[in-house]
């Protein structure tokens, strides 16, 4: 099947029409597997393409397509006439007449009409592995956000336990009768905004699942996945982002299904113009008898005299549409371009961003926590500051994790934009980002 | 040094003269105008020896046997050195940066003179001549001002006032005849906030032409100073107004104080000189009582003097106390201010006095592996806490190694030590209390026969 061909071209991944053959059976199972395990980018992309039921359902068109082509390859059916006359006079007998009437123009335009189906076929073939291709997309990006989203949770839970400590600690020097109802109080509010802020990202992770749950088609006991990988690091070495504009144009299946589709118009414009002085055509056999007369049998013809209607609002009509066709396939084409533009843009922006965070801040907020923890040892800071300190780090972790995040939603967006993988130099093997190391220092217990 | 830098005329002295002028006073005088200005002494070459030993005198660097006057000894610090020219003592003054230790672990670039923080004490008797050329070999123009020394108008040395700044690269001469006997000091007079918050200041040390007093055996000078230096900088911050972290007896901070060593009996003089930027220091002696016997303002008639335990120095004072050590052991010498004895305290900290932990460690220790919670039962236990990771170039708020355990002081703390017999010049070590004399945990012997219920 052609999409399948398509997809896994750009993708990598099998994908399957159901049609309720005992194949689905199979398929079913297959997805139990892929489920089974932790799951992966790929693996969500693979089961989406399986069983993201809009997806199925878009699939159906092509049956529906198809079969207009095996109807535009047949003979239109010949339809049988009969007719009897009763004489109505004493003397008359019943009269028989048969027809086989073939509309012959079909041989004639037959390898035409053949063209146009089969090019609509092909565009809808094209248009089918492009939502595909859109399908995998959002995938991969509901995927990273529900890798984000695990690791921002385990973030603010950092944040609320040091909201939780400083708290502690003000009711204890509350009770040592050493701060006032106002600094407890505002240590308490601090404490239940961050509660807040906790049950909030707690539901925004409940929602990148179901969001992704969605797009894989899941229900029942299979939405009980599990995802433990982290968010992988911003590659060490980016694809090339060369000739991405080209590239979109030569392989982006929406450009080549408009490209087919205004072709297809052109197509049938010339099967109108040039079938325009073709009136109907009708060849038979006639039989006759008449009344005490001999049978007679003979051919009859009968043909359609195109004196006023020459086709022209037809032909008009699909000179429209071409036209139409050729601005949309303009339009797609630029918008293609700058889109690309615009997202290489933003790739190469979150890129360095995230290097930024990876080299320089996040190396910062560790060097600001250790040295808090310093002065705190020499009494210089409190347990507050120092808890702000590291609150701090973990607030930078979090920018840098969704910039992260973004940069894959980005890549995964690029890779839409230019309709497949990007053209790699080396297939980059992200590492996992890990939270922040909690600082490390000579400790003695007591 | 440019034509236009000579002061403008001669640098005579137009006050009215004491009656009471000696002839040496005269002859210094009269060769005071014949001065070349050719001296042999160049900047670090010249410095005076770095540390004094404490237990004795040392031999003066500029002065002669037969000078008639007991050296005084500057813990920790130095004397400037000079040379008679035509009966003129001549002094060359170097302004500059210098690297300065407060304590072991702790140092700063601060702005001194000569290599030195403070600058080296400047050593006179009374009638003497005197000439100092003042190089500037700071970033910024500076000046000097004798700060209680009776000098003539323009030799005062108040930048814009009396004189021209003195611009980076130039020597500037001053010169005077002393006219009075006392403890008094110098220091910049040019963008004073800035200049002595680096340490631009010192004693200036003016003996008697003839003896005032009873005659001491031993004759300390210490500068009082404070400073904030962050615990973790290596700069003093002279912005700082109200919340100073070092305070220092001639530029040092215990445990980098060199002790006071007597022979009992002896008559001890102690003088200080303080120019913090803010705060006067009540210095109290354990052990003793003493007199107050001298202000920057000369001699106290001896039935004024007060009888102290504690003596105020004033900012911009000086105050000489006199007594006999006739007790021997380690005696406390501080200023009385409790935050004056403390190293690099932060004064932010939230109040942990009497809270009990309970479980907060285990809570913080996932976040932050190297807590521990402090302060709950004082800074007492922060003498003890020298294994934790402090910040680069920084001391500990106290502690300095006593007999008996941690000492938890600090900053403006030194000890007197005064011992039977002395052998050699240096640290005689810890004071062996007789038997009977020593504060000791009581026994339950004790506590029974005195009816002390625990």
């Amino acid at each position: 099947m052609e999409v399948a061909t398509l997809v896994e071209e750009r993708t990598g991944l099998k994908t399957r029409w159901n049609q309720g053959t005992p194949e689905d059976a199979q398929v079913q199972q297959h997805l139990d597997a892929l489920l089974a395990g932790d799951l992966t980018s790929d693996r969500a992309v693979e089961v989406a393409l399986l069983n993201n039921p809009a997806l199925q359902a878009t699939y159906e068109d092509l049956g529906v397509s198809q079969a207009d082509m095996v109807q535009a390859g047949l003979l239109t059916n010949p339809s049988f006439d009969g007719s009897i006359g009763f004489p109505l006079s004493s003397d008359g007998i019943t009269e028989t007449e048969f027809s086989i009437v073939q509309s012959f123009v079909d041989l004639f335009t037959l390898p035409l009409r053949k063209r146009v189906a089969k090019e609509q076929f092909q565009a809808d073939t094209l248009r089918v592995a492009h939502e595909a291709l859109a399908t995998t997309a959002e995938v991969r990006q509901a995927f990273t956000e529900v890798q984000a989203r695990q690791q921002l949770v385990a973030l603010r839970r950092e944040v609320f336990q040091a909201a939780d400590a400083a708290a502690d600690l003000s009711n204890r020097q509350r009770a040592a009768g050493n701060i006032t109802v106002l600094a407890l109080a505002t240590e308490q509010a601090s404490l239940e905004q961050a509660r807040l802020e906790l049950a909030q990202d707690e539901l925004a992770l409940v929602e990148a699942r179901e969001h992704l749950t969605r797009l894989m088609g899941l229900y029942g006991a299979r939405v009980q996945w599990t995802l433990a990988q982290k968010l992988p690091e911003v590659p060490a070495a980016e694809s090339s982002l060369e000739r991405l504009e080209t590239l979109a144009i030569e392989q982006r299946l929406d450009i080549d299904a408009a490209r087919k589709q205004t072709s297809l118009l052109w197509n049938a414009l010339e099967l109108a113009r040039s079938t325009r002085f073709f009136g109907r055509v009708e060849v038979g056999v006639h039989t006759h008898r008449d009344a005490n007369g001999p049978r007679l049998l003979g051919p009859t013809l009968s043909l359609e005299l195109p004196i006023f209607d020459q086709r022209q609002a037809l032909i008009a009509k699909l000179e429209a549409q071409h036209r139409q066709g050729e601005n949309r396939l303009t339009e797609l084409a630029v918008n293609a371009r700058s889109e690309v533009r615009a997202a290489r843009a933003k790739l190469v922006t979150l890129r360095n961003m995230a290097e930024r965070y990876q080299k320089v801040v996040l190396p910062l907020r560790t060097t600001i926590v250790e040295e808090s923890q310093r002065q705190y040892n020499a009494m210089q800071i409190g347990l507050p500051a120092l808890l702000l300190a590291r609150r701090d780090q973990v607030e930078a972790w979090r920018a840098y994790l969704e910039t992260v995040r973004d940069y894959w939603m980005a890549r995964a967006d690029l890779e839409r934009l230019v309709g497949g993988r990007l053209p790699s130099t080396a297939a980059p093997v992200p590492a996992p980002t890990s939270s922040p190391e909690p600082t490390h220092e000579n400790h003695e217990a007591h | 040094m440019k034509p236009t830098d000579e002061p403008q005329g001669p640098a005579e002295d137009t006050r009215s003269e004491s009656p009471s002028l000696t002839r040496r006073g005269l002859l210094a005088r009269t060769g005071a105008t014949l001065a070349t200005g050719a001296l042999l002494m160049h900047g670090r070459a010249a410095q005076a020896q770095s540390s004094v030993p404490v237990a004795k005198a040392p031999a003066d660097t500029g002065g002669n046997a037969s000078r008639g006057y007991r050296p005084v000894v500057v813990p920790n610090g130095a004397k400037l050195p000079w040379k008679y020219v035509g009966g003129v003592k001549v002094f060359h003054l170097v302004a500059q940066e210098v690297e300065h230790e407060f304590a072991p672990g702790l140092k700063a670039t601060c702005w001194g003179y000569n290599g030195h923080v403070h600058g080296p004490t400047i050593e006179v008797v009374e009638g003497d001549r005197v000439r100092f050329y003042v190089t500037n070999r700071l970033p910024a123009s500076t000046t000097v001002h004798w700060h209680g020394v009776l000098t003539p108008s323009g030799m005062d040395g108040v930048g814009g006032l009396n004189q021209k700044a003195i611009a980076p690269g130039e020597t500037y001469r001053y010169e005077f005849t002393v006219r009075q006997s006392g403890t008094c000091m110098y220091h910049s007079h040019h963008d004073e906030m800035t200049q002595m918050a680096l340490g631009m200041v010192g004693l200036f040390i003016i003996h008697p032409r003839k003896p005032v007093g009873p005659r001491v055996d031993r004759d300390f000078a210490i500068m009082l100073h404070e400073w904030r230096i962050d615990p973790g900088t290596r700069r003093p911050d002279p912005n700082e107004m109200t919340d100073f972290n070092i305070l220092t007896m001639n530029a040092k901070a215990f445990p980098g104080t060199d002790p006071l060593v007597v022979r009992k009996g002896e008559r001890v003089r102690i003088r200080f000189g303080n120019l913090s930027a803010m705060d006067h220091h009540p210095i109290h002696l354990h052990g003793y009582q003493f007199r107050i016997t001298d202000t920057d303002g000369g001699r106290i008639p001896e039935s004024a003097q007060w009888p102290e335990t504690t003596v105020l120095v004033p900012t911009g004072s000086t105050r000489t106390i006199e007594f006999v050590a006739d007790e021997t052991g380690d005696w406390a010498m501080h200023c009385h201010m409790t935050h004056h004895v403390m190293n690099q305290m932060g004064h932010e900290l939230p109040n942990m006095i009497g809270v009990k932990p309970g479980g907060l460690d285990a809570k913080v220790r996932p976040l932050l592996p190297g807590y521990m919670t402090m302060g709950q039962t004082g800074m007492g236990d922060m003498a003890g806490m020298h294994h934790m990771p402090m910040p680069a170039n920084s001391i500990a708020m106290v502690g300095g190694k006593g007999p008996y355990d941690e000492i938890t002081m600090g900053g403006m703390f030194t000890i007197l030590k005064v011992r039977d017999r002395l052998e050699g010049d240096g640290d005689p070590g810890w004071y062996t209390p007789p038997p009977g004399t020593l504060a000791q945990l009581a026994q339950a012997d004790e506590l029974r026969r005195d009816g002390i219920d625990v």
